[in-house]
């Protein structure tokens, strides 16, 4: 989850009339998650869906709403203007066709400022640009750029003095020397040509996804914005500018419009939407009964607008709240809006009778009978490794099930055993009193259509006079006390047993699992100093034989 | 002190023993008792234990003759060899030298600093010896025997200590057994075959279910009395239905190799209907707004969440009426930490019914956690993909004295549902285990749920 970090003085600012306490407190009834405090600042985690939370604005902004400050939808004032016009050339159809922007007028830009729009535009980038791969945004200081703009492509030799640097670069270094050349040149494919928005002079204002101009560079000195947002696609790219736009007003900015034409771009409405709910749907799903005023001011509390007409509300929803699909975001809305503490929970009784599955029965009786036989249950996890599964206890590993791009070594892949890990666990517990016991139930992977899981019990028995006939009793009297089930040995040879004392489980004539004396070298490699039995029977060929 | 005290036959006879003679040695026990060595040994440990034995352990030197020592004794010190020799009167001194070999030198040197003879041109006369020499006592004292350093007197042994070869200096060690005050008094009763039975006994480990385990259990039954019924589905799933069919959209950040486990070179071959397939995918295009891969939904992946197998469930029996909970192993790419695992347990609940609602889902998180024993619970509202309204559980843990967050909840969105042809609202909740286990038993580190060390296996206790 994203985190953004504010300043409770700045926020009491924003918001009016609140306590910093009113404000901690409802926080968390927005979604917002106090991640940490310090004094006056305060880290707190938003949900992807709302980058409108990205910056302080957008928080002040929810909690004018849900305290009751100021409610209703923020309605853009954009001033339609002519003076912003913006190209678009055919090369760009092909890479990244769309092109949006505005322009903010008479802000005042202080640091702290800056490092909330930085954040709401990287927050922007990573989550609905989708690391700038969907649409990225570019923020500059309207008065160093000569419109009319075009947006066209150019090729990677073209130069420019990209933002941080002193010098020309030619894009083909841009996009090896620098920290965001190397994070997202791959964005452009291997095109030998690139996009890029010059102004009226043939001056680089962006090279988009990648980097801005530095000479339209955004200081505490800039009063005038211009924000262009470049995508793959034009509602998204739309949607991006009506979060930009809304936290821009709230700033203290005056909106602008920039007139784009071109390639099936257009200057983009950024309009509100209309989508009507039913009253009884609402109560139904929250179990309340509201009439439609209190619905109504419920909506309004989380800055929509409505209005009832029969027996639908009807909804105004404003164009940065593009998380809003249907009927059921406008339920939770108006959950928000009256508050989740409000709601009391309730226990209906239930209509159906609740039954545990019957595999978890047999294997709890499984559980029992083992523990009645002296075994210690373990539980390792079924991502393991190659040495472990493997590598220690010489198994043949052909037939690896492995994962992906791991961050831990010890969980690679998947087991199709259980025996091994409980080897590797005794391993673990050379210090402590002997005998040790221990047993295993839990799922095995194998390659089959395409993975086939099934449940295996696996124990195993260390003291100085482990033996082959202990385990083969205790595995025998377990399925026939336990399950009734009767099973023979047969000798067999396999490479983690010590040869002439290893068999194979039978049972019905099917061999169901493996039993024997651990072959001593492995003991003798993983530091063991006694002897080790073990067995590792599959269920679903035996006790679990009717159930799958 | 304990009131009454039931003694072994040996520890009797050591207390009656060191009550005639109270202060001896291991040794000299053995000889009053007629015990064995062993059988006088494990006696003074366990009347130790008791504290009715006190045992003081000394170290004490042993003084014997070395090589040389021992031929002095035999022919008398170097110096009293020389002044033998002058006593029928002076000497020359290359005659003495003939005589006395090699000790000539060092004798002659040792008589003369002490003024016992006199030199005049080449010849020696004895002068003013003392009757025993300086070593002569401790020498005859000695003897062949070994006799403890501190009998012997210290200036006569220091001269001796000096010359090579004369004196071997051995530790040993000793101990000494008396009775403690208490044990002076204590009566010594007569019956025969009574034990200690308040003494300490060997501890014996008891096999047991783990308690993770023990944790989930208590889980599944708290729902099956609430009317749940357990399904199973299985772990590696295809990401159709851990991802797309949850509307989580192909381009969704969770669904990265960094956070996801995907197997490696395994695609599902069947991933659902046609009409499933269909209809999930179009809800992506039209909701979302980009190109759906069917291709991206075959990939194979460790389940995220439990949810996959709720899902599936409710796509294939479509009930208008049911509770349903699955119960089981997930997978998150995480680096493995005191707080996160890479797999864990999950428990993941569904409701569908015509009167399924936000509250009473909140009323069956708050019977739950009552019935774990958590009565402060206060609902937050999240964000989940698949939920909408979506909300959190958070509780007070007494013992951090904070609020953490536990099970996650919310709505089936339309989204989800719809496509798959579930036509009643379902409300699911779901969540970590191991978070709760953690809480029980009082551990903060989760790692040690999964690394079977006897230690804490055989500890930790099994009610909690």
């Amino acid at each position: 989850m994203p985190v953004v970090e504010l300043s409770y003085t700045r926020l009491q600012k924003l918001v009016g009339k609140v306590s910093k306490k009113q404000i901690s407190d409802s926080l968390p009834f927005l979604g917002l998650d106090i991640e940490s405090e310090d004094k006056d600042l305060v880290r707190i985690e938003y949900s992807p869906n709302r980058p409108d939370y990205s910056t302080d604005f957008g928080i002040a902004l929810g909690l004018q709403g849900l305290l009751g400050i100021k409610t209703g939808t923020v309605k853009l004032n954009i001033k339609k203007s002519n003076k912003f016009p913006i190209f678009v050339k055919s090369g760009v159809s092909k890479m990244r066709p769309f092109v949006t922007g505005i322009v903010a007028k008479n802000g005042k830009i202080d640091d702290k400022t800056i490092k909330q729009l930085m954040t709401m535009q990287e927050d922007l980038h990573f989550g609905i640009g989708r690391k700038r791969k969907k649409s990225s945004i570019g923020i500059h200081d309207l008065d160093k750029i000569s419109f009319p703009l075009v947006y066209t492509t150019t090729n990677r030799n073209h130069k420019f003095t990209p933002l941080n640097s002193e010098q020309e670069i030619p894009i083909s270094e841009i996009l090896v020397n620098t920290d965001v050349g190397k994070d997202y040149g791959s964005l452009l494919g291997q095109s030998p040509h690139v996009p890029i928005i010059f102004d009226k002079n043939q001056n680089t204002v962006s090279f988009p996804p990648i980097i801005n101009a530095a000479i339209t560079t955004v200081t505490t000195k800039t009063k005038n914005l211009f924000v262009e947002i470049t995508g793959i696609n034009k509602d998204d790219a739309e949607d991006m500018l009506a979060v930009v736009a809304t936290i821009l007003q709230t700033a203290g900015f005056t909106l602008e419009s920039v007139k784009i034409s071109g390639m099936k771009n257009s200057t983009p409405k950024l309009e509100q939407k209309k989508i009507s709910v039913s009253s009884s749907l609402i109560n139904q799903i929250l179990g309340l009964n509201l009439n439609a005023a209190k619905i109504i001011s419920s909506l309004k509390k989380s800055r929509l607008d409505a209005s009832s007409k029969g027996t639908n509300i009807v909804c105004t929803i404003p164009a940065y709240r593009f998380d809003i699909f249907g009927s059921m975001d406008l339920v939770e809305e108006v959950a928000l809006g009256y508050g989740i503490q409000n709601l009391e929970p309730t226990l209906s009784p239930s209509q159906t009778i609740g039954k545990t599955n019957p595999v978890s029965l047999q294997l709890k009786s499984l559980d029992q009978t083992m523990i009645g036989l002296g075994f210690l249950e373990a539980l390792n996890s079924s991502l393991t490794s190659k040495r472990v599964l493997y590598d220690m206890v010489n198994r043949d590993s052909s037939k690896i099930i492995s994962v992906l791009d791991s961050k831990s070594q010890e969980h690679t892949i998947l087991r199709d055993s259980i025996l091994p890990g409980l080897i590797e666990n005794l391993s673990r517990n050379i210090h402590e009193s002997y005998p040790q016991k221990m047993f295993e139930t839990g799922t095995v992977f194998t390659f089959e259509d395409p993975i086939s899981e099934k449940i295996n019990c696996s124990g195993i028995s260390a003291h100085k006079d482990a033996n082959f006939t202990e385990i083969k009793s205790m595995i025998q009297s377990a399925l026939k006390i336990g399950f009734g089930i009767q099973i023979e040995t047969k000798t067999t040879t396999n490479p983690t047993f010590e040869e002439g004392h290893c068999a194979s489980i039978i049972f019905n004539n099917m061999s169901i699992g493996i039993i024997g004396k651990i072959n001593s070298k492995i003991i003798e490699n993983y530091k063991i100093r006694v002897p080790v039995v073990g067995f590792e029977i599959s269920l679903f060929e035996s006790i679990l034989k009717n159930q799958n | 002190m304990l009131l009454s005290q039931v003694f072994h036959k040996i520890e009797k006879k050591i207390i009656t023993s060191l009550r005639d003679n109270p202060k001896q040695t291991p040794e000299s026990l053995e000889k009053s008792t007629r015990l064995l060595p062993d059988q006088i040994r494990r006696g003074i440990e366990w009347l130790r234990l008791k504290e009715l034995a006190i045992v003081t352990e000394s170290q004490s030197s042993v003084i014997s003759l070395g090589k040389n020592g021992l031929e002095s004794l035999q022919k008398g010190l170097p110096e009293r060899r020389l002044l033998e020799l002058l006593k029928t009167g002076p000497k020359k001194l290359s005659d003495l030298q003939k005589e006395l070999g090699f000790i000539f030198g060092p004798s002659m040197g040792l008589a003369r600093k002490n003024n016992w003879v006199e030199a005049s041109s080449d010849q020696i006369s004895i002068k003013n010896p003392p009757s025993e020499l300086p070593g002569e006592k401790t020498l005859k004292l000695v003897g062949n025997k070994k006799i403890f350093k501190d009998k012997l007197d210290a200036t006569d042994l220091s001269g001796l200590l000096k010359r090579p070869d004369f004196i071997i200096e051995d530790v040993i060690k000793s101990k000494e057994i008396s009775l403690s005050d208490s044990a002076k008094s204590i009566e010594l009763s007569d019956t025969i075959g009574e034990i200690d039975v308040e003494a300490k006994v060997p501890e014996v480990f008891v096999a047991r279910t783990h308690p993770l385990k023990d944790t989930i259990d208590e889980i599944r039954e708290i729902f099956v009395t609430l009317g749940f019924s357990e399904i199973f589905g299985n772990m590696a799933q295809s990401s159709f239905w851990n991802f797309d069919a949850l509307f989580t959209p192909q381009d969704h950040p969770a669904r990265e190799l960094q956070d996801t486990f995907y197997l490696d070179k395994i695609n599902a071959k069947k991933i659902g209907t046609p009409e499933q397939i269909r209809k999930v995918s179009e809800s992506h295009k039209k909701n979302w707004r980009y190109q759906w891969d069917i291709n991206e939904a075959k990939k194979m992946v460790l389940r995220t969440h439990t949810t996959c197998v709720t899902i599936k469930h409710l796509a294939e029996h479509k009930p208008d009426e049911a509770r349903v909970f699955s119960l089981g192993r997930v997978f998150r790419n995480e680096k493995v930490s005191y707080k996160h695992l890479v797999e864990f347990n999950q428990i993941e609940g569904v409701v569908i019914g015509k009167d399924a609602s936000l509250r009473n889902l909140m009323g069956i998180q708050r019977e739950f956690y009552k019935r774990i024993g958590i009565t402060k619970i206060k609902f937050w509202p999240t964000f989940f993909p698949y939920t909408e309204p979506s909300l959190q559980t958070m509780v007070y843990n007494e013992k951090l004295g904070k609020w953490i967050e536990l099970f996650g909840m919310g709505i089936f969105r339309p989204e989800v549902t719809k496509p798959l042809g579930i036509t009643k609202p379902v409300l699911a909740w779901g969540g970590g285990i191991e978070r709760i286990a953690m809480l029980k038993y009082d551990l903060d580190d989760v790692r040690e749920f999964y690394n079977n060390n006897l230690g804490w296996l055989r500890s930790a206790t099994k009610c909690q």
